[in-house]
């Protein structure tokens, strides 16, 4: 089985400064939105399994990707029976519907879906490396520190520690009611949503029942003393994580450079365009990729301070 | 120093207060136990003394309560945190990072404290709890009493004068019950720092404490060392759950033996009650039952493996009569849940069978398993969901497709039988600890199961409860009915079960009539049987396992 909460691997990426691996997350999300080309958001989504070996998440990222990959499928199919662009048809339905006209599925709408999903599936990797690599107090400390409100982090980081609790609730409470006779599967839609309630209202009311818990040992621990916090523990930047972090914003620049300048650039429709490289765009290409590894190169380089 | 004097606190909305004239002083350095039946106030108390009351409940509160010179009234709860720290009953939900040292810092972050003192307090704290070694570990790998631990901690840290715990231990299995308990006991011993302990389990802490103070209806009703409180009047009848020993000494005076001092520990109890026992009646037989009730759980060979590849039982096997009470005891995770789980067809055997009733539990649903095999959990808030007390009756006998008149007169005669007619109507969220607990119970037995399971039903209950639970059961039983109740409760066990099965490591070790059972184990053993062991020179049997038991033979 394997467990979805963080574990300390060990590995350099499990050790780099949470600024740099948020810096790359941020990245891989601008990129992937700014740039339309199939060639760039392939290598883009490639870009990201380098750090995934290396943090030695391979399975947990795995198990999370074969989910998106259902996602995936589902965007394709919707786009590809919504979207009547596109001049290579493939299959034409032999009636008209109002409004749209005659359904038809073309090569293009295969296509960009297709596209959609490698894009999807880029930044739900980014992600997923972030969450098993990242520990959730040090992200806590990391937001915290780019200023968002106090209050609201500690909120969200709650939230997410209850998770395994919340699950752990489910399958006790449905042991319960299973039990007491009830048959989760049995019946038509309503009655299906009629046995669900049977264990979202215990499950609910017992999380209200716990968020009072909380709160009141927060309070005891005086929570909300004062305007004024201190942390134990600090992000500390060696020069080490200063240098990935300039390559990190290195790395922004020059794709919105290229995007600016127009590479990266693609048409879907009406007909699918050829991926054509000219001149100069190899060589940036090239450095783009270089940078956009760079902090897993980096990452391995010694100088680093332990978190303190 | 806390001083209270003439509080009275309702909260609002509520008919009565929950507390009414309540004068009470604690010095610095007492170790004070607070118990008494649920509903009594004692929790109310607690949030009184660090402000959480009024600040954080509403309501009405008159009287006066200052702790070390500070009025709570006018103090906040954050302000108060250095003066008095507050401990819960579970500790997962008292805690709120994810990494032991970030936790123990939280209170001291709070408190805007700089980064070497937060970093010489943690050091404190974690060598005063013995629990440095855990400093690096995720909260969530950690065992129950472990997580409570670093809770203390993480309140020690803000060096508090006066430390309150509600019920810490009603979450824990009795290892780590024991552990915090004599955390407990040496902070106090050795750091000097008042103790206020909520607890419903006289017989484990009793003889820490300097003073014992019992909350009824609100009302504080004695107050004095354990020997006058547990010696005395008060206590009698209502509903405190008086260790064993007591009990045993209580009826001893009843009797008109006069026995001058109250023995708090078992070894007090052999050299008090020594002159006793020499003059004890030698031949007494007690009545073994005998079983003639048709077999009707059989367990053949098996063996179940999680999915982690874990065996978590190996070949077990089990026969259990229709009219017997069982008791299935062991450490945790060692595979008692799992066994029962099996019976009512929750798990299912990875080899081996499980016969409920002639029925092959891999070949029939948990829904009509159910219709044999009714299964009690320890939280009732798991069970409840619906709208009345009548709905969620009714829904178990709807599940198992009883027909309408069926369902309107059994629902009748469960609400008649649990003395719950008059909620009828109500939510049953929002009824008290107790009727919750006895809602679930009904709207499980409604459907009249031939076997009853319960899953640690007594963990956190109050004395009071307790023996009208068992009471039901003996009589649920005595129709012909197979009980099953899984739990740590030795006492409960040696008064009520026939027959125990201790399991270890997914295997059965002892099967047996409770006397053999119970007796002379080491760790197993009931409070009176360990007083008895010592007296078998005077030819008393080392069988006994209850106070009423011992006063047979005693004149």
């Amino acid at each position: 089985m394997i467990s979805f909460r963080y574990q300390d691997k060990g590995t350099v990426i499990h050790k780099l400064n949470p600024f740099c691996k948020l810096l790359w997350v941020a990245t891989i999300v601008i990129f992937a939105l700014i740039f339309d080309s199939p060639l760039y958001i392939l290598l883009l989504f490639l870009s990201t399994l380098p750090m995934a070996m290396v943090a030695k998440v391979w399975k947990e990222w795995a198990s999370f990707m074969k989910f998106t990959l259902y996602i995936c499928i589902a965007i394709i199919i919707i786009n590809m029976l919504l979207s009547y662009h596109g001049t290579h048809v493939l299959l034409e339905a032999p009636f008209r519907l109002p409004v749209t006209g005659t359904p038809i599925i073309t090569l293009e709408a295969i296509f960009f879906g297709v596209v959609m999903s490698v894009r999807l599936l880029a930044i739900i990797s980014a992600f997923t490396i972030l969450t098993f690599t990242i520990h959730p107090d040090d992200l806590m400390l990391s937001m915290i520190k780019m200023k968002l409100p106090y209050k609201s982090v500690l909120v969200t980081s709650l939230s997410t520690r209850f998770i395994p609790t919340l699950i752990d609730d489910v399958e006790c409470i449905s042991d319960v009611q299973r039990s007491r006779g009830l048959e989760l599967d049995k019946g038509n839609l309503r009655q299906k949503i009629k046995s669900r309630m049977a264990i979202m209202i215990p499950l609910l009311s017992n999380s209200l029942d716990r968020t009072v818990q909380v709160s009141e040992a927060m309070e005891s621990r005086a929570f909300g003393c004062g305007e004024k916090r201190t942390f134990y523990k600090e992000i500390g930047v060696s020069r080490m994580d200063a240098i990935t972090l300039i390559f990190g914003l290195l790395t922004i620049a020059v794709g919105v450079f290229m995007c600016l300048s127009g590479y990266g650039d693609y048409q879907y429709y009406p007909t699918l365009e050829g991926i054509n490289i000219s001149g100069l765009e190899w060589p940036l290409l090239s450095l783009l990729m270089l940078l956009l590894l760079s902090v897993v190169l980096l990452a391995f380089t010694k100088g680093r301070i332990e978190l303190d | 120093m806390i001083k209270i004097e003439n509080l009275t606190f309702g909260y609002s909305g509520a008919e009565k207060p929950a507390l009414q004239d309540v004068k009470l002083e604690v010095g610095d350095g007492e170790f004070v136990l607070i118990t008494g039946p649920s509903g009594g106030g004692k929790s109310s108390l607690c949030r009184c003394l660090n402000g959480l009351i009024p600040h954080f409940y509403g309501g009405k509160i008159t009287g006066k309560v200052e702790v070390q010179g500070l009025n709570v009234v006018k103090h906040s709860t954050k302000e108060l945190a250095t003066k008095i720290g507050m401990i819960f009953q579970d500790p997962e939900n008292q805690l709120v990072a994810v990494d032991v040292e970030r936790e123990i810092a939280f209170g001291l972050e709070n408190l805007a404290f700089p980064r070497d003192l937060i970093a010489k307090r943690m050091e404190e704290s974690l060598d005063t709890l013995g629990i440095s070694d855990l400093r690096y570990r995720q909260v969530h790998e950690l065992s129950g009493g472990e997580k409570q631990k670093v809770v203390i901690a993480s309140v020690l840290a803000l060096h508090p004068d006066v430390l309150v715990l509600d019920e810490p231990t009603s979450e824990l299995d009795p290892k780590g019950a024991e552990e915090v308990l004599t955390t407990l006991d040496r902070l106090n011993d050795e750091l000097g720092i008042t103790v206020i302990l909520i607890e419903h389990r006289l017989d484990r802490v009793v003889h820490l404490v300097d003073r014992l103070v019992i909350l009824h209806a609100g009302r504080l009703i004695a107050d004095g060392t354990p020997r006058q409180v547990l010696g005395g009047g008060e206590v009698a009848n209502i509903g405190v759950g008086i260790p064993p020993i007591i009990k045993l000494v209580r009826g001893l005076r009843g009797k008109g033996i006069g026995i001058d001092d109250t023995p708090m520990t078992v070894k007090e109890g052999r050299s008090i009650l020594d002159s006793v026992f020499q003059n004890a009646k030698r031949a007494v037989l007690w009545e073994k039952k005998e079983l003639d009730g048709k077999p009707i759980i059989s367990i053949d060979k098996l063996w179940h493996a999680y999915s982690n590849g874990l065996n978590a039982l190996k070949n077990v096997n089990l026969t259990v009569h229709e009219g017997e009470f069982v008791a299935i005891m062991g450490r945790n995770a060692s595979g008692k849940t799992t066994l029962v789980k099996h019976i009512n067809g929750l798990l299912k055997p990875t080899k081996g069978s499980v016969r409920v009733d002639g029925i092959n539990t891999k070949e029939a649903s948990i829904a009509e398993l159910a219709q044999k095999v009714g299964f009690v959990f320890q939280n009732p808030n798991d069970h409840l969901f619906a709208d009345t007390v009548e709905d969620e009756i009714a829904f178990t006998l709807k599940n198992l497709r009883f027909k309408s008149e069926e369902v309107a007169s059994k629902v009748d005669e469960m609400l008649e039988r649990f003395n719950l007619a008059p909620y009828r109507h109500q939510y049953p969220r929002s009824l008290s600890g107790g009727e919750k607990q006895r809602v679930a119970l009904a709207s499980v037995i409604a459907a009249h199961p031939k076997i009853l399971i319960l899953d640690e039903p007594t963990r956190g209950m109050e004395y009071r409860l307790k023996s009208e639970l068992m009471d039901f059961l003996n009589g649920y039983r005595s129709q012909g009915n197979a009980v099953i109740l899984v739990t740590h409760d030795v006492e409960t066990v040696a008064e009520h079960a026939d027959r125990v099965i201790l399991l270890s490591e997914g295997k059965i070790v002892v099967d047996g009539d409770k006397r053999e059972v119970l007796s002379k184990a080491l760790l197993f053993s009931p409070q009176i049987n360990r007083l008895v062991q010592a007296f078998e020179r005077y030819g008393v049997r080392g069988d006994i396992l209850t106070a009423d038991e011992a006063l047979e033979i005693l004149e």
